[in-house]
């Protein structure tokens, strides 16, 4: 029994790109009309290319971004819709790990007081703060004893298990991770990633992971979504994924994911030309140019997302 | 072992592991000779300004009638003025009028353009707009322009000269904050407290006015300097503090008629407002090179 938490229908995003006094505005699609289901409890990967629109997605979710259209229902009611306040109470439930800790801590407060925002933001009673803080710090790893010092003494791996603490403040249902390990070292990431398991079992959380790198998603999502150009182009589970990507732009995606075999032959498919402008989008299909199946009717149809053995891929070959 | 403790300094490392951001302006200060020294002038010029009236050795405003523009002596040592007034216990007790009608007008600045800067550069949108073009209006007015239209809206006096002069320099100090604030509000760690819910006053003041102080320290001492001269200026042409206040720029304007004849009377006051306003720009120099060390 799968209970969805958060359901995002057609959701655009449109940033005013080019505008004058006698100009035409001009606008960059970043994310154009997604439809996802993320189920209580589970990880959803989301993987793609610099500039496909993943982050702004994960932005949108929060409403760091106001989106331009479309729904984002969090366990059932339209957060589109919140007010200031309402928004308020819903990011209780919904928190964000972001991709570059040194950028995300601030230099001139403590761990502690990093920590204790949230919990000022959120009117915990002041007895609780010290208590929640001293037990989170240690759910992630670090200790009392870092409390008092400053974000640049810790290494990397550090200070994103503090910044996995601080979204982990206030207990939220779901968190929404944006590349939370693309800036660290491998070794690293393994230990963030296992954080990240462990977490999920203790507090039952939902994840949204955003990420491009495909071994990690692979380790730790049990439904991928892959997509390009704003759009999702192929959603499926993670084995059936990675053993048979179905979209040519997921085929060729994981084609380039190396191999620890040396004797496994696998097909290297290469993609010429680059990605299209998300201003000025090619018509039909939106990766119709760079495919080597193209066929007439992507030049000129889009092709809708739907349900292929099992799965969902947006592709006129199925 | 004795080798080891040579070739790894402990306690320079144990010091920079421990020491707090907000003693280490200090240290730094202490470390670069110019800082060291101009740091130093100006806590004598504050001494100064605190103690002159107890250190002055007559009353700035007794007329010593067998005294009229004399030279400096031994009694006078800086000399007397045009009504027999001893210049150096004017120019002791002025200091403390120059330094508070400064510090006061700067500190109107900082609170009132670090309010305006922030807001506008956080909030962005149509409010910036506005303040942006209220202050470019403002700024296209030269200064003292502005600052002597306020005077005469208000009236000649210290109090007068204090505000008009905090009010002209709003806007300067106004745009570059935001400038400073936007590079912030653009950080990483503005975002995750919006991620949080934090409110947008608590991101003001926990977040972007800690990361902008260095910004804020450097500017409003700089600020101090021009408001020095601001002051004087305004004193010279009478729109300041009114006689028989001593107070530097006013000072000047007695010494200017009697150039020829007694030069002491414009020499001294003269003196005391480059010195004060030469210390405090190498102050605030110093600071921005501490700060900043790549521009």
């Amino acid at each position: 029994m799968t209970t969805p938490i958060l359901e995002i229908k057609n959701l655009q995003k449109r940033f005013l790109w080019g505008k004058g006094w006698f100009q035409e505005p001009s606008y960059v699609h970043a994310v154009n009309g997604v439809n996802l289901t993320v189920n209580e409890g589970e990880t959803l990967g989301i993987v793609g290319e610099s500039g496909c629109g993943k982050s702004t997605l994960g932005r949108c979710i929060l409403r760091l971004v106001e989106p331009t259209e479309g729904e984002i229902r969090f366990e059932g009611s339209d957060i589109r819709t919140f007010s200031k306040a309402g928004m308020h109470g819903a990011r209780r439930n919904m928190q964000m790990v972001f991709q570059n800790p040194f950028d995300t801590l601030n230099p001139k407060l403590t761990i502690q007081h990093i920590l204790t925002e949230p919990l000022i933001a959120h009117h915990i009673p002041i007895q609780q703060r010290q208590a929640l803080v001293e037990e989170t710090i240690e759910i992630v790893g670090l200790g009392k004893r870092h409390l008092a010092r400053y974000a640049h003494e810790f290494s990397g791996g550090q200070r994103q298990r503090i910044g996995i603490a601080r979204a982990l403040m206030l207990r939220p249902k779901l968190i929404i991770a944006d590349e939370p390990v693309s800036a660290l070292d491998v070794s690293i990431q393994s230990q963030i990633l296992n954080l990240l398991q462990d977490l999920q079992e203790q507090f039952s959380l939902t994840y949204l992971f955003i990420s491009h790198d495909l071994s990690v998603v692979e380790h730790i999502a049990d439904r991928v979504a892959v997509m390009y150009l704003g759009e999702v182009i192929e959603l499926a589970k993670k084995e059936d994924l990675f053993r048979k990507p179905m979209h040519p732009y997921a085929q060729s995606l994981l084609s380039a994911v190396p191999v620890s075999d040396p004797d496994e032959k696998r097909e290297r498919i290469i993609l010429t030309g680059d990605l299209p402008s998300p201003s000025n989008p090619p018509t039909g299909c939106k990766f119709h140019q760079r495919c080597w199946a193209c066929m007439d009717v992507c030049k000129k149809e889009v092709p809708a997302l739907k349900e292929v053995e099992g799965r969902m891929v947006a592709c006129h070959l199925y | 072992m004795s080798e080891l403790n040579k070739t790894i300094p402990v306690r320079s490392i144990w010091r920079k592991e421990r020491s707090l951001p907000r003693f280490e302006l200090l240290n730094k200060i202490m470390q670069k000779r110019k800082a060291k020294y101009s740091f130093f002038m100006m806590l004598g010029i504050i001494l100064i300004g605190i103690i002159g009236p107890w250190i002055a050795p007559h009353d700035p405003t007794k007329t010593y009638y067998e005294a009229f523009m004399q030279g400096p002596s031994a009694e006078f040592w800086l000399g007397t003025d045009a009504i027999g007034r001893d210049i150096l216990s004017r120019l002791l007790y002025g200091t403390r009028v120059t330094l508070t009608v400064a510090v006061l007008a700067s500190a109107m600045t900082f609170v009132a353009g670090t309010l305006i800067g922030v807001t506008s550069a956080y909030l962005g949108g149509i409010f910036d707009n506005v303040m942006m073009r209220i202050m470019d209006v403002l700024l296209a007015l030269p200064g003292i322009v502005l600052a002597l239209a306020i005077v005469a809206a208000l009236g000649p006096s210290q109090e007068n000269a204090m505000i008009a002069i905090g009010i002209a320099s709003i806007p300067g100090f106004a745009i570059l904050v935001r400038g400073a604030a936007l590079t912030i509000k653009g950080s990483g760690y503005v975002e995750a407290s919006r991620s949080i819910g934090s409110s947008n006053w608590w991101i003001i003041i926990n977040q972007l006015i800690p990361n902008i102080s260095n910004i804020l320290i450097v500017y409003t001492t700089m600020f101090i300097g021009s408001a020095i001269l601001g002051t004087s200026a305004l004193g010279f042409i009478g729109l300041g503090a009114q006689p028989p206040t001593p107070e530097w720029g006013t000072m000047l304007s007695e010494g200017k008629d009697y150039l020829r004849e007694a030069w002491w009377l414009a020499t001294f006051p003269g003196l005391a407002i480059t010195i004060v306003v030469f210390t405090v720009y190498m102050l605030g120099d110093a600071l921005r090179d501490i700060f900043d060390p790549k521009s």
